[in-house]
């Protein structure tokens, strides 16, 4: 039994929006100097694309091996900044939500987790001549670590609800108040400034005092995404 | 939660076998089964329509419960959100569950009945955003209707579940072991030793074990009377036994089946008892200016 196709469509038109988006969003936060999470915007490039040839296999455009290594060398990104911020909490000093902070890189190490585990657990038979691969029921022994994609699930719609409990607060307006001069990269290279690097500071308080990019629409984009890996997961169930 | 909850469920409504006439034509107009005419008929009626629009239906059913869950979330519009849970809950609960089984004397708690969807529906009002003017609650479910609503509330759901653990076919020596038996088909392995190893260990003690639980689940019903520390505890028995049934009879929703319409009533009893914990209520901060969320600088 497999789910209507215009559906898979649907949700593989939306991921490839939001790809391009998030690779737009690269583009213009280094050409505008303006702030954005560019290991979130690169994740997002990355799931979004795959997604899409996951939903509809004329859209995949590399092997599926190739995924499984990209996504695993994602993971281990998300944990080396996740192990960043646990080893060195002041990381981004003037900001005082560190567990917001960890939360969005945990939560980026699960979507990559996530779209690993589906490589790895699609069934054969559903792989296509051409290497890529259409969505169903996780077969053969995955069929017995079913609690794993529920766990994601249950991570996934948590994140979208959350990111979307704080989507009215955030707007690039306020998000250059009461942040006098928030001491670190804003670039998303994650490495915290160096205070008594005074360059580096400058430079780092002339971006942060740059609007962000467009962060409701990056909050958006997150939520997208959570919902249609969570989706994907539930066919696998 | 209950948004995380209402999403899940719209996802779940987008399984394939939702978008067939087996799931109006079979699954909704199976629940008329043993209920009055006056019930049944329109169960009937509206599985039939169901299973002839099987695609629309679907879609729109899964669009409803997301719409639900991003109402629910979005603080805007979280009372309208919880409004329209309400009323689809109820809904849900007459054509979808066929009243839970109440009124054809199958409902058994361990399954799931009275029905999950009524626990949305209860979750909805408890939850309601508004403090009642001049009482201070001692716990979050009181927030909005007042302690002796809130206990009243949970005695008589609690109260219910006491009452159909001891209902006909459900204090027979095998009652318990069919059920839990019937409900290992089509689970992945492991689920189905779990229901096999709890079926045999109920094997013939039906009427003693149910009687146990009667008596555990009217305990949990009167324990939102008690003082303070004996109410957690009872609140913690709560959420034990929405565990166990989440677990043993409920097959974790049926979520391995591709036949799960919702997560069932087990996370949402949990649920539940976290709202009844003494001391869930914080006191309210001093209003300080919103951070610049969106400074993050990871």
């Amino acid at each position: 039994m497999t789910n209507p196709g215009w559906l898979n469509d649907i949700f593989a038109a939306v991921m490839l929006v939001v790809a391009i988006y998030s690779a737009g969003r690269l583009v213009a936060g280094r050409a505008w100097s303006r702030p954005t999470h560019r290991d979130v915007d690169v994740a997002h490039v990355l799931m979004g694309t795959a997604m899409s040839g996951m939903l509809v296999s004329d859209l995949n455009p590399v092997p599926n091996g190739a995924w499984e290594v990209v996504f695993s060398l994602l993971a281990v990104w998300f944990v080396w900044r996740c192990y960043q911020f646990v080893a060195d909490p002041s990381t981004g000093i003037g900001y005082d939500q560190h567990v917001h902070r960890l939360s969005r890189r945990l939560i980026h190490l699960v979507m990559s987790l996530a779209m690993l585990y589906m490589f790895l657990a699609a069934s054969p038979s559903a792989v296509g001549s051409g290497g890529s691969m259409a969505m169903g029921a996780a077969t053969g022994p995955a069929t017995n670590f079913v609690l794993i994609p529920l766990a994601f699930i249950v991570a996934l719609f948590a994140s979208a609800i959350w990111e979307l409990d704080r989507i009215g607060r955030l707007s690039p307006s306020r998000a250059t108040q009461g942040q006098a001069t928030p001491a670190f990269s804003s670039f998303g290279r994650g490495s915290p400034v160096v205070s008594d690097n005074s360059n580096v500071a400058d430079q780092a308080m002339d971006t942060a005092r740059a609007p962000w990019l467009a962060p409701r629409f990056e909050a958006s984009s997150h939520i997208i995404m959570c919902v249609t890996m969570g989706y994907m997961l539930v066919l696998m169930l | 939660m209950l948004a995380t909850i209402w999403l899940i469920d719209g996802i779940l409504q987008l399984q394939a076998f939702f978008f067939t006439k087996s799931f109006g034509l079979q699954m909704i107009s199976g629940m008329s089964s043993g209920n009055p005419s006056v019930i049944a008929r329109p169960i009937i009626w509206s599985g039939a329509a169901i299973g002839h629009h099987a695609v629309l239906a679907d879609a729109v059913f899964a669009v409803v419960q997301t719409a639900i869950a991003v109402a629910i979330a979005w603080r805007p519009t979280v009372k309208i959100g919880l409004g329209v849970s309400i009323a689809w809950a109820v809904g849900v609960w007459w054509v979808g569950e066929g009243l839970g089984g109440v009124l054809n004397g199958t409902a058994n708690p361990v399954n799931g009945a009275p029905g999950a969807v009524m626990i949305y529906a209860l979750l909805a009002v408890l939850l309601w955003p508004t403090d009642r003017a001049g009482q201070k609650a001692s716990f979050l479910a009181a927030r909005a209707v007042g302690a002796p609503m809130a206990k009243g509330l949970w005695l008589v759901l609690w109260g219910s579940f006491s009452y159909f653990a001891v209902l006909g076919i459900n204090r027979s020596s095998q009652g318990l072991h069919d059920l839990i038996t019937t409900e290992a088909q089509g689970e992945p392995g492991w689920v189905a030793w779990i229901d096999h190893q709890a079926a045999s260990m109920v094997d013939h003690k039906g009427l003693a074990v149910m009687v146990v639980l009667g008596v555990l689940l009217l305990v949990v019903a009167i324990g939102t009377y008690l003082p303070g520390s004996f109410a957690n505890a009872t609140v913690v028995l709560a959420a034990v036994i929405g565990a166990v049934f989440w677990v043993v009879g409920e097959n974790f929703g049926a979520l391995f089946t591709n036949g799960a319409t919702d997560v069932n009533s087990g996370p949402l009893l949990i649920l539940l008892a976290a709202a009844y914990w003494r001391g869930s209520l914080r006191p309210d901060p001093e209003p300080v200016p919103e951070p610049a969320l969106s400074f993050e600088g990871a």
